[in-house]
């Protein structure tokens, strides 16, 4: 014969627990996935550079976002002016023709080649659509080599 | 003094026979508190997602209750649990009066129950300000213009109130503040004391 459950307070209270700590364990998951995203904060990858851009410029800033633009007799091109060394944003210094990070003092040549400080490699490149209108659409997302031009 | 502490009060010092049964209080101050506990919780769970502003209030209500994970959950659980306390509270106060509960020595605890009672309402409106529907923002103007009669001070009183808010849309940052920081903050605090009470003037119920 099974033993009959006797339904004191201390057993009551006991299931109580044991469902306070189930409950608990049950709502890490959804807590954490709830927590962790980022569904709200969608940011696009394109950047579009809209305004008139001669042959042979020197590098011209997005506004936008931290791209910079470019055009030589080759074609368009588009850098990513984050430092890879931790991700402060570079700024181009045309009287100096160096990129310079206000960061850790990391100097960049006019193509992104890093020339001093602590950053390993070179500044990103993005890849550069030419749009019918004249218009640049620069992907961030997808990284290019330093001779690709659109 | 040490009777006096907050946490000796928590329990009872004996419970007589016959106190237990629940048709007595209907555990409605109980209830009123679980669902703060509730709204507590959840409430500092959106505030993870939620953007307070005119142009960005209600479509942030939207992206939690349809593109967060488990983000429709927890904002119906506000909704849903600042909706019931609504009601327990004010069924609370009837059973109050009902046991003549009101009367010598707890004049003092019906008076805090009271406040208790408008901070509530003033969250709940608050929190329906900050879902910054056209509801809202018509709620918001109505509540602006309410304050705005008060001689002297009105003006300023909406001010501090409610912000500037627009006619389409009652989520100010001001509003945020209030509703997420300090009524709570003053309603916890109102409450622990509220319990207190109970023990002091002599209740024996656990709570």
């Amino acid at each position: 014969m099974p033993k009959q459950i006797e339904w004191t307070r201390r057993a009551v209270l006991r299931l109580g627990w044991f469902g306070i700590i189930a409950a608990s364990t049950l709502s890490i998951d959804p807590l954490v996935k709830y927590l962790t995203s980022k569904e709200d904060q969608l940011q696009s990858p394109l950047v579009v550079y809209n305004k008139p851009l001669d042959k042979n410029s020197d590098w011209q800033s997005a506004a936008t976002a931290r791209v910079w633009v470019k055009r030589d007799s080759r074609g368009a091109m588009a850098l990513v002016a984050s430092c890879t060394h931790l991700g402060c944003e570079v700024t181009y210094h045309p009287n100096r023709k160096e990129w310079l990070c206000p960061c850790h003092g990391s100097v960049y040549d006019v193509e992104g080649r890093p020339l001093s400080g602590p950053a390993p490699k070179a500044l990103q490149r993005a890849a550069v659509e030419i749009k019918p209108d004249g218009s640049l659409m620069i992907n961030t997302a997808q990284q290019v080599e330093m001779d690709y031009r659109a | 003094m040490k009777d006096q502490n907050f946490v000796n009060h928590i329990r009872p010092r004996f419970i007589p026979d016959g106190v237990l049964t629940i048709l007595y209080t209907f555990c409605l101050g109980g209830l009123s508190f679980l669902a703060f506990v509730i709204l507590g919780v959840t409430g500092f769970l959106l505030m993870f997602h939620y953007q307070p502003g005119d142009s960005t209030g209600f479509g942030s209500i939207l992206t939690i209750a349809s593109v967060i994970p488990y983000g429709s959950v927890i904002r119906n659980l506000h909704y849903w649990a600042g909706q019931l306390m609504v009601v327990t509270v004010n069924l609370h106060m009837l059973r109050v009066v009902w046991t003549h509960s009101y009367k010598s020595p707890k004049q003092l605890n019906w008076l805090i129950g009271v406040a208790l009672l408008i901070l509530i309402l003033v969250l709940d409106f608050t929190g329906y300000l900050l879902i910054g529907s056209q509801e809202s923002g018509a709620a918001a103007t109505v509540a602006v213009n309410i304050l705005g009669l008060i001689p002297g001070m009105g003006k300023g009183l909406a001010q501090i109130m409610f912000g500037e808010p627009s006619a389409l849309s009652g989520s100010t940052l001001v509003v945020y503040v209030w509703h997420c920081v300090g009524l709570p903050i003053f309603a916890l605090f109102l409450q622990l004391y509220h319990f207190w009470r109970i023990r002091r003037d002599g209740g024996v119920r656990p709570l």
